[in-house]
């Protein structure tokens, strides 16, 4: 341990000196990115039973969880940085730099849908909150079809 | 089946049970492959159309061996020596002349129920990391479920091929042979040579109480199957 804190203030003293930020290592910035994709299927799917009309629509409870959906989904995509392809048992496929505008447009989507399922929900609109459930669950789909290893 | 049409008979061959099941499996598998591919808020349908290709394949496996001569597996299954000279013989001028399915087709009509059932078992316990997951899912862990899902997808794409196949294969049998065999599947009958009509009327028609017994039994295990989590609960 008292290596790595060594190793790490040499890096880091070598960063500052070199650049003015220490950048993360690839590895961190593919935990970053599976980390809130992680927590995002967590609140999402928990919401799928309501979708599928399994059970009621709280709408407290709803607004509560899109909100923090739509927060979620902000976070992965800055972390899809060069260099990031294939470290850290990464599922992303090569696609994603290969065509990366793609990938950025299916991003802003998720995050213009995911801010709709929060307002349909904050509004108490049942219907509209399964409608909407199913444009996310496509975005995210679309994006997987794509862009994820299967 | 290269003479001349009026020396050939019409005769029964497809049950009734035959011809729904293909037709009902013909609309659900497109309503399956399309919500699917389509995702989202058409999952839903996905599944219920998995549940109810689950159970036509249920039925079509038992009616294989319960059901009217020509649905019956022994009746078209054949070895694959006579299966490869069929073969043969189909792409040359003249081929054995049979009733139900040919040496060839009955094998892929066999790939076909065993992969669409495969299929839609592990629609049963996968998990499509986004907000699905089938009805037995929960008695596998994640990871098996993730890799199911893969497992989905690829015969999703395996089975895409064979109906292409299977289509293909169809469309050469009635414009190039000139068997009238997808009107066969709607009414029953195909002309055939006198001697095969008389020994396909002459031969074990269906039963349809059985027809509709094997059915319910089907529908039954499937119901149990997809339902199973909420009947241990109660």
């Amino acid at each position: 341990m008292k290596n790595l804190t060594k190793i790490a203030i040499a890096t880091a003293a070598i960063a500052v000196a070199t650049t003015s930020f220490a950048q993360p290592k690839p590895e961190a910035y593919v935990k970053h990115r599976k980390a809130a994709l992680t927590l995002m299927g967590w609140y999402f799917g928990s919401m799928g039973p309501v979708a599928k009309g399994e059970k009621p629509f709280n709408k407290d409870e709803l607004t509560n969880t899109t909100a923090l959906v739509a927060t979620l989904a902000k976070l992965p995509f800055d972390s899809f940085v060069a260099g990031t392809e294939n470290v850290g048992g990464t599922e992303a496929l090569p696609t994603v730099w290969s065509n990366n505008a793609k990938f950025k447009e299916l991003a802003t989507k998720l995050g213009v849908e995911t801010g709709k399922l929060a307002t349909v929900a904050s509004a108490g609109d049942a219907d509209g909150f399964k409608k909407q459930f199913g444009v996310v669950g496509g975005t995210c789909k679309a994006c997987h079809d794509d862009f994820r290893k299967k | 089946m290269t003479k001349p049409a009026t020396d050939l008979i019409s005769a029964p061959v497809w049950d009734a049970f035959v011809r729904c099941f293909h037709w009902s499996l013909v609309t659900f598998f497109a309503i399956s492959v399309i919500s699917g591919k389509v995702g989202g808020e058409w999952i839903v349908w996905h599944m219920r159309s998995g549940y109810v290709i689950l159970a036509l394949v249920t039925f079509r496996l038992m009616w294989g061996f319960v059901g009217g001569e020509y649905a019956r597996f022994t009746s078209f299954l054949t070895g694959p020596i006579r299966s490869l000279k069929f073969a043969k013989d189909l792409l040359g001028k003249e081929h054995e002349a049979v009733i139900g399915h040919n040496p060839v087709g009955g094998w892929m009509v066999v790939a076909l129920l065993v992969l669409l059932a495969t299929q839609a078992v592990l629609g049963l316990f996968s998990n499509d990391e986004i907000a699905t997951t089938g009805p037995l899912a929960r008695y596998v862990s994640d990871e098996t479920s993730i890799t199911l899902m893969s497992r989905h997808r690829n015969i999703g794409d395996l089975l895409l091929i064979l109906v292409g196949v299977h289509i293909a294969a169809v469309l050469f049998h009635v414009f190039v042979k000139k068997e009238g065999i997808v009107r066969a599947m709607f009414n029953g009958r195909k002309d055939l040579p006198p001697t095969l009509a008389t020994e396909a009327h002459a031969a074990r028609k269906a039963s349809y109480p059985l027809g509709f017994i094997v059915l319910s039994i089907a529908i039954a295990a499937v119901v149990i199957a997809v339902n199973w989590p909420a009947l241990l609960k109660s």
